[in-house]
C-alpha cells in the first residue's frame, strides 16, 4: 500500500462499494470478544467453507465484525444487506443456512430471534426491540465493516470527517464545533470534551510545549465492555477522531492506555494502526498535508485506578499508578509534566460524526440546551452494558434522555425467571443503586448523579429481588478497598473501616448505629479523598441506605436478610412441597439432610453451611430460604 | 503583571507569591497546620490530607489540602471551618486506630482534638510505637534528594506498605540516610555505625540541607545530576575561555558537538551516584556504556566510560578536536593508560601548534599529520604513548622537555615556543583560558604543585561572576582559596558540592567578595568536622590548619628546585595575545585596556605595538598581583616562606629549616 491523498479516499470507498456490491449478500459474523469465546471465529470459517463447497463464493462472503451488542444471543451472523437475524448459531447450523437461504432464498426460521415475552419471531434486527430502540454513533459501524479492513471504515464514510478538518485548516474552529456539539467525557467525569481541548492548545501555545493526545482505554468497571466492544467493532473511529484532535489541538503524538485483559481489542488496534500508517493516515505528512501524528499503544497492568487520568499518565510514565491531586490539570501538566489531553475511546469515536454532521446534528440529540453551554444538558447518545438479571443482556447506545425503564424493559427485555426487578447499578463499582421507584428517571450525566449515582463509563447493573442491597454494597466497597491505590487516608483507612461495618452488618453483628456511622465515614470518604476512586467509592453505600433502608434495618435489628443472601442471616428448612426424590440429599455435600425415599426430608441446621445446593437441587421448591 | 496575590485567611488580608503553596501562607501567618506528610524540603504529595482547609473562590467554597494546592487566584481561606474540623477529626481518629502508640500521630491528633481511636481499632491495628505510617517522606526523599527509587511503596490499599524492589536489599542504595532523617517515627533506622562519628545528626542536620539544595536548585543552577561538568563546556565557550587551539581562543564554533547537550542525548548512559562519596546526593559521576572502540588494542569492544568530564572536553576543544566519539575514546584510553586527560590534551594542543608553524613535520613525527583537529593521529600517539614507541615516546616526555628540545633544534622558533607551551613547573595546564582574567593567571601558576585548579578555581568567580573585582579582592583570594581548597585534600572532602550548588539566597545574603566563598557551605563543612570529631572549627583555624600544610608542601616544593617567582611565572599564552591573530580576534576589548588602563592611545598603531605594549602591562600588573599574593601569604618576595610564617604556624622544625637553607644557599650562590 501507498500513501494516499485527500482525494484517494473517494476512490477507496467507490471501489470497497463496487466489490461489496458485487455479492449478493455478506454474511457478518460477530467476532467481539463474548461470540468470539461461543466460536466467532470458527463460524464464520466454516460458512466461507461451506459457501466454497457448494461454489458460490462469488454471490456469497462471510465477514468478521466487532461486537453486534446483542450478547446474550451469541454467536449471531447478519445478512446484509437484508438485515436478516440468526442467533445462537452452531457449527451444524451452518449447512443449513447457506443451502436454504443463500441458494434456496429461504429464511432459516428456527434460528431467527423469538420475542421471550410476545413469542413473536423477528426476521430483521431492526424488528427486534434490542436493537428498534437504539440510534447508533460511536457504535455507527457495528456490525457493517470488517475492523480489520481500513477499506470497509473508509467505504462508510471514514477518515472523510479528518479530510475536512485538514481542508478547513483552522484549529481553533474544530475546537468550537467540538464545544458547541456539548459532548461531554464519556469516562465518566462528563468534562465537555471540547473545552478540555481548547484548555489543553492554549497550554501548550502557552507553555511553548508538544502536546499529547492520549486514549483511555482502560475500562476496568466489573461488567464493563462498552470501549472494548468499539475498539474491537471500530478501530479506526477512535483513530480518526484522535487524528481530529491532535490536528485541533497541536499534538504530534499520541497513546492509546489499553487494559491488559483486552488481547483481541489490542490485536485489532494494532492492525487499524498499521493500516493507518501504510495508508499514510498516521505518520508524517497525512492526506498529503504537513500535519503529522503517530499512536502508541500502551497497555495496562490492571489496576482499576489507573482509569483515573492522572493515575494513568503515572503508569504510562513508568511510575506507580497511583493518582494526584489535579490543582493543576493535566491538560496543563499531564504526561511527562506536559500538556495532555486524555479522553475516553467512546468520546475519541464520537468525533468523527460531529465534524461529519456538525455540532447542531450532534447538540439535537440528548438532554438540555449545550449550544451555548455544553455544561447545560448531555448531548449524543451514551453506550452502556447491559448485564445482571436481565433477559437481554448486551451492549447499547442509546440517546441521552431515555429512561431506564424504556432501556430496561423495552430494550433489556425486563427481568427474566419470572423475578422481580429490585434495583440497577450505574456507573461502575462506585455508581449509586436505583430502585424501582425512579425507573423513569431520565438517563443523563446530571439527573443520575442527582440521585445519588452517576454515568460513569456507562456499566449497568441490573438486579432482581434475589439481591441482598446491603451485600451489594459491600461486595462494591469490598472491590474499592482491593483497588483503592492507599495513597491517601480517607480512602485506605476509611473505606476499610466501611467494609468492617457492612461485612458485621451482612454477619448479624450489625449494631445501632452502624448506618450512622456509616454515613459520617462517607461524607469524610467523599469529601476528604484525593481522587475520584475515593470521592465517589461510598456511593453504593449511600444510595443502598437512601432507598433499601428497611434492608439494613432488617439485617441490623431482625438479624433478617430478605433476599436470602447473607449467609448469616439465613437459615434453609425443607417445606411440604417435598417429594421424597432424595435428590437434594445425593447433592449435598456436607451430608446434612435425612429423609426416606418418597418421605419428607430434613436440613440438620447445625451442619448446613448454606450453600444452596438444594435450592438448586430440588425441583419441587421445597427448599426454603428465610 | 504582578505575582502578587491577595488571599484572607480566616478573614486576615494575605498577600502572597502566586503558585505559593497555601501551606506556607498559612504556616508563615503564624497558624498550625495538623500534618502527617508534608515536608518543607520535598514535593508535597497530599496523602493524609489532614492539612485541608475550605476555600472560596468565585463564590464557591470547597475542601482542599493545603500542602498542594498553588495560590493562583484571590481565594478566601478557612482553616477551622466546620467541615474542616469534623473531617480533620476524622481522619485523625483513622490514624489514631490504626497506629495508636506513635508518637507523631498522637501530637497530630490531639491537635485536632482526638485522643481516642479506639473506634477504628481493627485486625490491621498496629501497636507499635515506631509504625510506619506511609507518609511517603523517605519515598520522596529518595526519589527527589538522590534521584533514586530505592524505597518505594508496594502493594494496593491497606496492603500498602514501604520496600526494597522485591522485598530485597537493593544494592544501588548510596547509604545517605536520607530516608532516616526524613522519618517522622524511627520506622527507619541506620543498622551503620557510619565511622561512629561524635554527632551523626549533627552531620546529617547540615548534609541534608546540601541535599534539599541538590533536589530543588541543582536543575536551575549547573546541572551536575543530569552532565555532571560537563555543562560547563557551553557555559565556558558562552564566555570567551573555553580553550581552543592550544589556549588561542576562548570559543568556537564547532564546540556544540562536544557540549553536555550532545554528551547527554547520545552519550551518557549512568547518571547514577558513584561511590566517590558515601551518600552523596549530587551523583556528578557520568558513564557511557556500550561504547564501541575505533583502534587501539581493544579495537571493536564494547567498553564503559568512565566519563567524559569537563576537563576532558576541554581538552578536546584545546586540541581543536570537536568530536564526542573521539573524546569518548580519548577518555577510555587515558584512563586505560593512566595518563592525564589534561597532560594529553595540553602537550598534544602545543604538539599541533608547533606542527603548524612548521617547528616540526611529517616526517619528524613518523609519518603522522598533526594539526589541530587531528583525532586519529592524536590516538595513535597516544597509543605510542603506552606502548612506548616513536613519536608518542617523545610526547610523552611533557611539554617542558619538548619546548628544550625543540628549541636546540630551531633556537629561531625558541621564544615563541616558550610563550606557547603552556606548563609551569613541568605541570600541563588545565582547561580553562586564563588570558583575560589575572586571578586565575595567579591561581593557576603560583599553584605548588603546578598550574591545575585544586588551589585556586577562581575563573568563574573573576570572569562569570564579578565578585573579586578589584586587585586586593584577587590577592585576598590568591591568600584565601588556595587555603581553603587545601583544607579538602586535609580532610579527603569532596569540593563539587561547595560551590556546583549554591544556597539560592547566597547572593543576595552576602557582599560579592563574601558570597564567592559561599560561607554557607563552608560553615556545613565545618560542622561535617566537628560531628565526626567533636572538634569545633572556624575560618581561622581552619586556615590555620590548611596553612601548616600548604607552607609544608611549597617547602617540598622549593626541595625538588620548584616554586620560586621565576616558576610562579605563567608563559605569556596564559596571560595575553602572543600571535597577531589572537590580539585581532579580541581587538576590542585589548584595545579598550590599553586606551583605559595603561594609558597607550592604540589609534593608528600596528597590532604588533599594541601587542607589546599590553605585553609589557600584563607581566607589570602579574608581579604586583605576585607581590601582593606573597605578602599575603607570608612568603618574602621570591615566594619563600619565611622562617617568621613557619615559626608562627609551628612547623619551623629541624628538617624543614634545613631544606629552606638548602634552597637559599643553591640559589643564592
Amino acid at each position: 500500500m501507498s500513501k494516499i491523498t485527500k482525494s484517494d479516499l473517494q476512490k477507496i470507498a467507490q471501489n470497497e462499494m463496487l466489490k461489496q456490491t458485487s455479492y449478493k449478500g455478506m454474511i457478518m459474523v460477530c467476532t467481539g470478544t463474548g461470540c468470539v469465546a461461543t466460536g466467532g471465529f470458527d463460524i464464520r470459517d466454516i460458512f466461507n467453507e461451506t459457501i466454497k463447497k457448494h461454489g458460490i463464493e462469488k454471490d456469497w462472503i462471510a465477514i468478521g465484525t466487532g461486537c453486534n451488542g446483542f450478547c446474550a444471543v451469541g454467536p449471531i451472523a447478519v445478512i446484509q444487506p437484508q438485515g436478516v437475524f440468526y442467533q445462537k448459531i452452531e457449527p451444524s447450523d451452518i449447512e443449513e443456512i447457506v443451502k436454504e437461504h443463500m441458494i434456496g432464498g429461504k429464511v432459516v426460521e428456527r434460528l431467527l430471534h423469538k420475542d421471550p415475552v410476545t413469542g413473536a419471531i423477528n426476521e430483521k434486527m431492526e424488528e427486534i426491540p434490542f436493537f428498534s430502540k437504539q440510534q447508533l454513533i460511536a457504535l455507527r459501524n457495528k456490525g457493517l465493516i470488517d475492523p480489520e479492513n481500513i477499506d470497509h471504515y473508509i467505504a462508510r464514510g471514514g477518515y472523510t470527517a479528518l479530510k475536512s478538518v485538514l481542508e478547513l485548516n483552522d484549529p481553533e474552529r474544530t475546537i468550537q464545533e467540538v464545544i458547541k456539539s456539548g459532548i461531554r467525557g464519556r469516562g465518566g467525569g462528563g468534562f465537555p470534551a471540547g473545552v478540555k481541548w481548547e484548555s489543553g492548545r492554549k497550554a501548550a501555545i502557552a507553555r511553548n510545549e508538544e502536546i499529547f493526545i492520549v486514549c483511555n482505554a482502560d475500562e476496568g468497571d466489573p461488567g464493563a465492555y462498552m470501549d472494548r466492544s468499539i475498539i474491537e467493532t471500530d478501530p479506526h473511529s477512535v483513530i480518526e477522531g484522535m487524528l481530529i484532535g491532535a490536528f485541533a489541538t497541536g499534538s504530534k503524538e499520541g497513546y492509546i492506555y489499553l487494559r491488559k485483559e483486552y488481547p483481541l481489542a489490542l490485536t485489532r488496534f494494532e492492525v487499524a494502526i498499521k493500516q493507518a500508517r501504510d495508508y499514510g493516515l498516521l505518520g508524517d505528512n497525512i492526506l498529503g498535508t504537513d500535519f503529522g501524528f503517530d499512536i502508541t499503544v500502551h497497555r495496562g497492568a490492571g489496576a482499576f485506578v489507573c482509569g483515573e487520568s492522572s493515575a494513568l499518565m503515572a503508569s504510562m510514565a513508568g511510575l506507580p499508578g497511583e493518582p494526584r491531586a489535579k490543582y493543576i490539570r493535566s491538560v496543563e501538566y499531564g504526561y511527562k509534566d506536559k500538556p495532555t489531553v486524555l479522553n475516553n475511546v467512546e468520546t475519541w469515536a464520537n468525533i468523527p460524526p460531529i465534524i461529519e454532521k456538525g455540532a447542531d446534528w450532534f447538540a439535537s440529540i440528548g438532554t438540555g440546551d449545550v449550544k451555548e453551554n455544553p455544561w447545560n444538558g448531555s448531548s449524543g447518545t451514551k453506550v452502556f452494558s447491559l448485564v445482571g438479571d436481565i433477559r437481554n443482556t448486551g451492549l447499547v447506545e442509546v440517546p441521552m434522555g431515555i429512561t431506564l425503564r424504556e432501556i430496561i424493559d423495552e430494550i433489556g427485555g425486563g427481568v427474566p425467571d419470572g423475578r422481580k426487578f429490585k434495583a440497577v447499578q450505574t456507573g461502575g463499582p462506585s455508581g449509586g443503586c436505583i430502585p424501582g421507584s425512579l425507573l423513569d428517571m431520565q438517563v443523563d450525566f446530571d439527573t443520575l448523579t442527582k440521585a445519588g449515582s452517576m454515568m460513569g463509563s456507562g456499566g449497568m447493573i441490573v438486579m432482581n429481588d434475589k439481591t441482598c442491597m446491603v451485600d451489594v454494597a459491600r461486595y462494591f466497597i469490598d472491590f474499592l478497598v482491593d483497588e483503592s491505590c492507599g495513597k491517601c487516608t480517607p480512602c485506605r483507612e476509611g473505606l476499610f473501616a466501611m467494609k468492617g461495618i457492612l461485612e458485621n452488618i451482612c454477619n448479624g453483628k450489625g449494631k445501632e448505629g452502624d448506618i450512622e456511622r456509616l454515613e459520617e465515614l462517607s461524607a469524610t470518604v467523599i469529601d476528604a479523598s484525593l481522587c475520584g476512586l475515593g470521592t465517589s467509592a461510598p456511593n453504593p453505600v449511600l444510595s443502598t441506605i437512601q432507598y433499601f433502608k428497611d434492608e439494613y434495618d432488617e439485617h441490623i435489628k431482625d438479624k433478617k436478610c430478605r433476599a436470602g443472601i447473607c449467609k448469616d442471616l439465613i437459615v434453609y428448612s425443607i417445606n411440604e412441597k417435598c417429594v421424597g426424590c432424595t435428590a437434594c440429599a445425593k447433592a449435598c455435600p456436607e451430608k446434612c439432610i435425612t429423609g426416606e425415599v418418597k418421605g419428607m426430608h430434613y436440613i440438620d441446621k447445625e451442619k448446613c453451611i448454606k450453600c444452596g445446593i438444594c435450592v438448586e437441587t430440588c425441583k419441587f421448591d421445597a427448599v426454603e430460604v428465610k | 503583571m504582578s505575582n502578587k496575590i491577595e488571599i484572607t485567611i480566616n478573614g486576615n488580608p494575605v498577600s502572597v507569591q502566586k503558585d505559593t503553596y497555601l501551606i506556607k501562607a498559612i504556616l508563615d501567618a503564624g497558624l498550625a497546620v495538623p500534618t502527617l506528610c508534608h515536608h518543607k524540603d520535598l514535593t508535597p504529595n497530599g496523602t493524609c490530607r489532614l492539612c485541608m482547609v475550605e476555600i472560596e473562590e468565585r463564590g464557591k467554597k470547597k475542601l482542599v489540602t493545603s500542602c498542594n494546592y498553588p495560590v493562583r487566584s484571590s481565594i478566601s481561606v478557612e482553616t477551622k471551618s466546620e467541615k474542616v474540623v469534623k473531617h480533620r477529626k476524622l481522619l485523625a481518629e483513622m490514624y489514631l486506630g490504626r497506629w495508636p502508640n506513635v508518637k507523631p500521630v498522637q501530637d497530630v491528633a490531639r491537635l485536632c482534638g482526638v485522643t481516642d481511636g479506639s473506634r477504628f481499632k481493627s485486625e490491621i491495628t498496629d501497636e507499635n510505637p515506631e509504625s510506619c505510617i506511609l507518609c511517603g517522606k523517605c519515598v520522596r526523599a529518595c526519589s527527589e534528594f538522590i534521584q533514586e527509587k530505592i524505597i518505594d511503596f508496594a502493594g494496593r490499599g491497606f496492603k500498602r506498605h514501604i520496600t526494597m524492589p522485591f522485598g530485597q536489599t537493593d544494592p544501588h542504595c548510596i547509604g545517605c540516610t536520607s530516608c532516616a532523617f526524613v522519618c517522622p517515627t524511627g520506622a527507619i533506622k541506620i543498622v551503620d555505625d557510619l565511622n561512629n562519628p561524635v554527632d551523626p545528626i549533627m552531620i546529617r542536620d547540615h548534609g541534608m540541607k546540601v541535599n534539599a539544595e541538590m533536589a530543588t536548585l541543582d536543575k536551575n543552577q549547573c546541572r551536575m545530576r543530569e552532565v555532571g561538568t560537563a555543562n560547563i563546556v557551553e557555559v565556558m565557550d558562552k564566555y570567551d575561555l573555553l580553550p581552543v587551539m592550544n589556549y588561542q581562543y576562548g570559543s568556537h564554533k564547532d564546540t556544540w558537538k562536544i557540549d553536555s547537550k550532545v554528551l547527554k542525548e547520545r552519550y551518557f548512559t549512568q547518571d547514577e551516584p558513584d561511590a566517590c562519596w558515601f551518600g552523596c546526593s549530587m551523583a556528578c559521576a557520568k558513564a557511557i556504556d556500550n561504547f564501541e572502540l575505533k583502534t587501539g588494542p581493544y579495537k571493536g569492544q564494547k567498553v564503559c566510560i568512565d566519563g567524559p568530564e569537563y576537563e576532558t572536553a576541554g581538552s578536546a576543544s584545546n586540541m581543536g578536536c570537536f568530536d564526542g566519539d573521539f573524546l569518548a575514546e580519548f577518555n577510555f584510553y587515558c584512563d586505560t593508560y593512566g595518563v592525564d586527560t589534561i597532560s594529553v590534551g595540553t602537550c598534544m594542543a602545543f604538539v599541533m601548534e608547533c606542527y603548524e608553524n612548521g617547528i616540526i613535520d611529517k616526517e619528524y613525527t613518523g609519518g603522522l599529520e598533526v594539526p589541530f583537529g587531528a583525532t586519529d593521529a592524536t590516538l595513535e600517539i597516544l597509543h605510542q604513548m603506552a606502548r612506548g614507541e616513536g613519536f608518542g615516546v617523545e610526547v610523552g616526555q611533557g611539554i617542558k622537555k619538548l619546548k628544550e628540545k625543540w628549541s636546540k633544534m630551531r633556537p629561531d622558533m625558541a621564544d615563541f615556543m616558550h610563550d606557547i607551551g603552556m606548563e609551569a613547573k613541568g605541570l600541563e595546564y588545565s582547561e580553562y583560558v586564563s588570558k583575560e582574567s589575572l586571578a586565575q593567571q595567579g591561581g593557576y601558576t603560583m599553584a605548588i604543585k603546578g598550574p591545575q585548579h585544586d588551589e585556586a578555581w577562581l575563573i568563574f568567580m573573576d570572569m562569570v561572576n564579578n565578585q573579586i573585582p578589584s586587585f586586593e579582592d584577587k590577592a585576598e583570594a590568591l591568600y584565601y582559596f588556595p587555603l581553603f581548597r587545601t583544607w579538602f585534600g586535609i580532610l579527603g572532602l569532596c569540593k563539587i558540592v561547595w560551590n556546583d550548588v549554591v544556597p539560592a539566597d547566597n547572593k543576595t545574603k552576602y557582599k560579592p567578595q563574601d558570597a564567592a566563598k559561599i560561607p554557607d557551605h563552608v560553615y556545613n563543612y565545618w560542622k561535617f568536622y566537628e560531628g565526626m570529631t567533636g572538634i569545633a572549627v572556624d575560618e581561622e583555624k581552619m586556615l590555620n590548619m590548611s596553612a601548616r600544610v600548604h607552607n609544608l608542601q611549597k617547602v617540598m616544593g622549593l626541595m625538588f628546585g620548584k616554586g620560586g617567582r621565576k616558576e610562579d611565572t605563567p608563559p605569556y599564552r596564559a596571560m595575553g595575545p602572543v600571535t597577531k591573530a589572537e590580539y585581532e580576534s579580541r581587538a576590542e576589548r585589548y584595545d579598550k585596556q590599553l586606551k583605559e588602563q595603561v594609558g597607550f592611545d592604540p589609534e593608528g598603531k600596528t597590532t604588533e605595538e599594541k601587542m607589546n605594549a599590553l605585553r609589557d602591562f600584563r607581566y607589570s600588573q602579574y608581579n604586583k598581583l605576585m607581590d601582593s599574593a606573597y605578602k599575603r601569604r607570608g612568603w618574602d618576595e621570591n615566594g619563600i616562606p619565611t622562617k617568621e610564617r613557619l615559626k608562627e604556624l609551628g612547623i619551623d622544625i629541624p628538617e624543614v629549616v634545613a631544606i629552606l637553607d638548602r634552597y637559599l644557599e643553591k640559589k643564592n650562590g
